[in-house]
């Protein structure tokens, strides 16, 4: 009990503290940190806990930025209702498409996956007059109680919050019979199937997950980036988030963030690398599933026992 | 046959040019155990596919409680009633011994999506009673003191325990063992005839084992019917199947059944 109080002591402590003490571009950054978790949290769902290869995650992610941001300009619907609406409606077709995909798996169901991503990066670029065709369209600015949030200062009060609550949502989930069923149908879909587990109904549940996380991190990433190009949701951006989560930890929602963290902070670290940016994420991906294919999460310090000075456990 | 829970009649299930079953019928009555054996390759762990919806037949029909089931979905099939284990044994590996058996319980201490999100007040009711029945089954199956151990660091024998632990978690009206016995020691043996026997008149259990580990199924089994090659060759009592020349040939050979003759 105590521990747990003094977690969320500690986090909303910091929570209040962090914007007094940042400089703007930091917590543009804790941000930016947070969406990317959003949308990795949506593939440690669907990839890491019901076991099921989604490329489809940037063509969420692109959903919901567009959907929020096309309610916007079109209908005047502000940001904020905006991106849970277009999030639910990015969650059923998660849904229609995990219906349609679902029969199929293992690599099968990733290329189906993959040819989802490309055919909404296409309807993006081709729907010229609701989208802005290839140019790609600006996200409007987000109001909220008449107040006009802009910079990542603003922002960090709206993500945080709405990062942390879907974060406790779904730990909340995963220890309670749903998912205790979607870890058992990675394990073993035919004694699932056996226990009277619906598999399909299940998986398709993981893929709506899976896309409304994907949205709500892609009306927040619109946010902060002001503007919306269709070719920054394509395919190799679902490989990316797809390399994020399994840096961090395919099977645990913690991984998200530490993954996500790992790859926003990388860019910054190698300013002067920029040109083989790629290249290193290949290499720490390639790292990560040769050495730790359980992620950063997996990884248990050597705990010391400073009476003897020796690692725990050893005699 | 109107006290039978399962009805098979002529069922017919190919794979490419093998007849893997061939027009066979069963019934297995209310409350009865009833074993089917025969040779590798008879044809056994495919009937078991079939009624518990794994297979579709080329021929025939499945009737459980009254209702057709061959054209059913495995996990429709759960949910009336019908429990199975596997051969190589099916757990959830990386989970505990009591998840495993509370994920058998599942519908039974059902809460709705949101309550799950929210932890609300039935989230934790119902939790803490699956976990107590799932205990309870746990202590039923002998393996009470193994609830926080991951599935797949237990012995083996005990995995066969919690795979009819979690089974009987779905509160089946029929339970299918496919071969519940082998690669389990001779003690170990006799206290799964013993557990089976007391579910059946506990509980009263129906139960269709499928096995060729004579031992388990001639003390335990009312009935027995035999396969070969995709064909029922014998059926009755464990003492006239025992004796039953067709059954020999099948398990010894034309030679064996010569020189077990009088």
């Amino acid at each position: 009990m105590i521990p747990r109080v003094a977690f969320w002591v500690v986090g909303i402590a910091s929570f209040i503290i962090a914007p007094q003490l940042l400089a703007e571009y930091h917590l543009f950054q804790i941000c930016l940190i947070a969406s990317t978790a959003l949308v990795v949290l949506g593939l440690v769902v669907v990839t890491g806990i019901a076991g099921q290869i989604s490329l489809a995650q940037s063509a969420f992610v692109g959903l919901g930025g567009y959907g929020s941001a096309i309610l916007a300009t079109r209908w005047g619907v502000p940001l904020w209702a905006g991106i849970p609406l277009s999030s639910f409606a990015v969650a059923m077709s998660g849904l229609f498409l995990g219906q349609l995909t679902l029969r199929i798996s293992g690599h099968y169901l990733a290329l189906a996956t993959m040819a989802f991503t490309a055919i909404v990066q296409l309807a993006l670029i081709h729907s010229d007059p609701v989208t802005g065709g290839a140019a790609g369209m600006p996200v409007p600015v987000f109001r909220m109680f008449g107040v006009t949030l802009t910079t990542g200062r603003h922002l960090y009060y709206v993500i945080l919050p709405s990062t942390a609550l879907l974060f406790l949502l779904v730990r909340n989930v995963m220890k309670s019979r749903f998912g205790r069923a979607v870890t058992a149908i990675r394990q073993s879909e035919t004694a699932a199937e056996a226990m009277g587990l619906d598999v399909l109904r299940y998986k398709a549940i993981a893929f709506a997950a899976s896309g409304f996380l994907g949205a709500v991190g892609g009306g927040f990433l619109g946010s902060l980036s002001t503007y919306l190009d269709p070719a920054q949701f394509g395919i190799t951006q679902s490989v990316y988030f797809l390399a994020v989560a399994v840096v961090g930890g395919l099977s645990s929602p913690f991984g998200a963030i530490l993954g996500s963290a790992i790859f926003i902070f990388i860019p910054d670290l190698l300013q002067s690398f920029q040109t083989y940016l790629g290249l290193v994420f290949a290499l720490l991906l390639l790292g990560f599933i040769v050495l730790r294919p359980k992620g950063l999460t997996s990884v248990r310090l050597p705990r010391y026992d400073f009476a003897s000075l020796r690692p725990r456990g050893q005699q | 046959m109107t006290d039978s829970l399962l009805h098979i009649e002529n069922i017919t299930v190919r794979f490419g040019g093998i007849v893997a079953l061939n027009e066979v019928s069963l019934d297995v009555a209310r409350g009865s155990i009833q074993a089917v054996i025969g040779p590798n390759g008879a044809g056994k762990s495919t009937m078991l596919n079939v009624i518990s919806g794994l297979y579709s037949v080329d021929g025939g029909a499945v009737t459980f409680d009254g209702q057709r089931i061959d054209r059913r979905a495995p996990h429709a099939i759960g949910r009336m009633g019908v429990a199975r284990t596997f051969q190589n044994t099916e757990l959830f590996g990386e989970m505990s011994a009591i998840e495993n058996v509370m994920v058998g319980l599942d519908r039974h201490h059902p809460y709705k999506f949101a309550i799950a999100m929210a932890h609300g007040p039935s989230y934790r009711r119902s939790e803490i009673a699956a976990r107590r029945e799932a205990h309870e089954l746990l202590a039923l199956v002998g393996i009470a003191d193994d609830a926080p151990a991951a599935a797949s660091t237990l012995p083996f024998g005990k995995q066969r325990r919690l795979e009819i632990a979690r089974a009987l978690a779905t509160r089946p009206k029929l339970l299918l063992l496919d071969e519940p016995a082998a690669g389990l020691r001779a003690a170990e043996i006799e206290s799964l005839n013993l557990m089976l026997l007391n579910l059946r008149s506990a509980q009263g259990l129906t139960i269709l084992i499928i096995d060729h580990v004579m031992a388990l199924v001639m003390t335990i089994s009312d009935r027995i019917s035999v396969l070969n090659f995709g064909r029922k060759i014998a059926e009755g009592e464990p003492g006239e199947v025992r004796t039953a020349p067709e059954v020999i040939r099948a398990y010894l050979g034309e030679k064996g059944a010569h020189a077990l003759r009088p």
